[in-house]
């Protein structure tokens, strides 16, 4: 008796486990890219930047605060865990599947994980950002930017929005992606 | 009697010597470059040594993000190996992988590039070096490769970091620039 006593016991501890195993898991904001990279055959270029919470503490370590673009940038990335971008363009279209997109769109849709955006445009492509929030945080970010010849996808992991993001592009890696407010027009573009 | 006590004295002096000569950093260099030579059944260039004198790290400079010109690597820093009209057509993505593999303990990967139009490879690599920060930049490209092992101060890393696609460019270029003047 003691002994079937004992197995369920066993059993709920481990299930316990592996429940807050997975909702670990479920709560990571870390997606994974790696299905992408067959596409780097196909693509006529290919960027894949990696700025982990390693580098991130690195940067904040070196940023210089008296420097304004560096100062900048040191406050934006302070409490991130990772920086991860994956982008390919390609000489022809359609030369990314549905499957490609689904890959990263899967694991999106976890519970943490909400679409904030989706813009479609026949001509340009889409944009989908989704947030990833634990309670009233945002602990991560993912931008979906599929055009016809061009593939990327940014995910940042840690405390980040939209504005924190359109900041960032440009550096660190991140290209631009336009999820920015629009930029006021100079006056050659005027 | 004596030429056991030689022998040991002789292995001690080549373990103090290999212990000295070839820290961990080193390794990982010299693996890159045998990895590259294996992988593509190519052979790397020794470079002469008035080469090396005439090779000018002072030579151009980095201009990030609309910056002043800068030199990034630490003068005396650098190691440098380059590969030159050879043949470097191969599955770059098993390459990369390779690499990746070789090297995910030691370094952090901060930026890889690939043109399938002009079949050129880029990979960075950082890791910490006491107070300064050491770069590896490897450069493949369809007929010439280099790699390169330099340290940076943690204001050149910062210049990097904001700019890796360019900064990376600027550090294979101050390292293969000969001076001619």
């Amino acid at each position: 008796m003691k002994s079937l006593l004992k197995i369920p016991e066993t059993l709920l501890v481990a299930a316990l486990l592996v429940t807050t195993a997975l909702t670990v898991h479920a709560q990571d904001p870390r997606i994974q890219m790696a299905h992408l990279d067959h596409l780097a055959a196909k693509a006529s270029d290919t960027v894949d930047v990696n700025i982990d919470e390693r580098l991130i503490q690195l940067a904040a370590k070196v940023f210089n605060d008296k420097d304004e673009d560096e100062a900048q940038i040191k406050k934006l990335v302070a409490g991130l865990k990772g920086i991860y971008v994956k982008s390919f363009e390609f000489e022809n279209e359609n030369e990314y599947s549905t499957a490609d997109l689904d890959s990263i769109r899967t694991q999106l849709t976890q519970a943490s994980w909400s679409r904030l955006v989706n813009v479609t445009s026949k001509k340009e492509g889409n944009v989908e950002v989704y947030v990833s929030m634990t309670g009233a945080d945002i602990n991560g970010l993912t931008v979906i930017s599929a055009e016809p010849k061009e593939l990327t996808v940014v995910n940042i992991v840690g405390p980040i929005d939209l504005q924190k993001l359109a900041k960032l592009e440009g550096t660190l890696g991140i290209p631009d992606l336009g999820v920015g407010p629009a930029k006021p027009k100079t006056k050659n573009e005027q | 009697m004596k030429s056991c006590a030689t022998k040991i004295a002789a292995v001690l002096l080549l373990s103090t010597l290999s212990g000295s000569v070839s820290p961990a950093a080193s390794d990982d260099f010299n693996s890159i470059v045998k990895m590259i030579e294996q992988f593509y059944n190519v052979k790397h260039q020794g470079i002469p040594f008035l080469a090396k004198a005439g090779m000018k790290a002072v030579g151009v400079g980095a201009k990030i993000k609309g910056g002043e010109a800068k030199h990034l690597a630490e003068a005396g820093s650098i190691k440098i190996a380059m590969f030159e009209d050879q043949n470097f057509a191969g599955d770059v993505i098993k390459f990369r992988s390779s690499i990746n593999t070789a090297l995910q303990q030691s370094w952090t990967a901060l930026v890889q590039t690939m043109s399938g139009v002009d079949h050129e490879q880029n990979y960075v690599f950082v890791r910490e070096k006491g107070d300064k920060f050491s770069v590896l930049v490897i450069s493949i490209s369809p007929r010439d490769a280099t790699v390169v092992q330099a340290t940076l101060s943690p204001k050149n890393l910062a210049l990097l970091m904001k700019d890796p696609e360019e900064g990376s460019r600027s550090i294979t270029q101050e390292a293969t620039i000969v001076d001619h003047d």
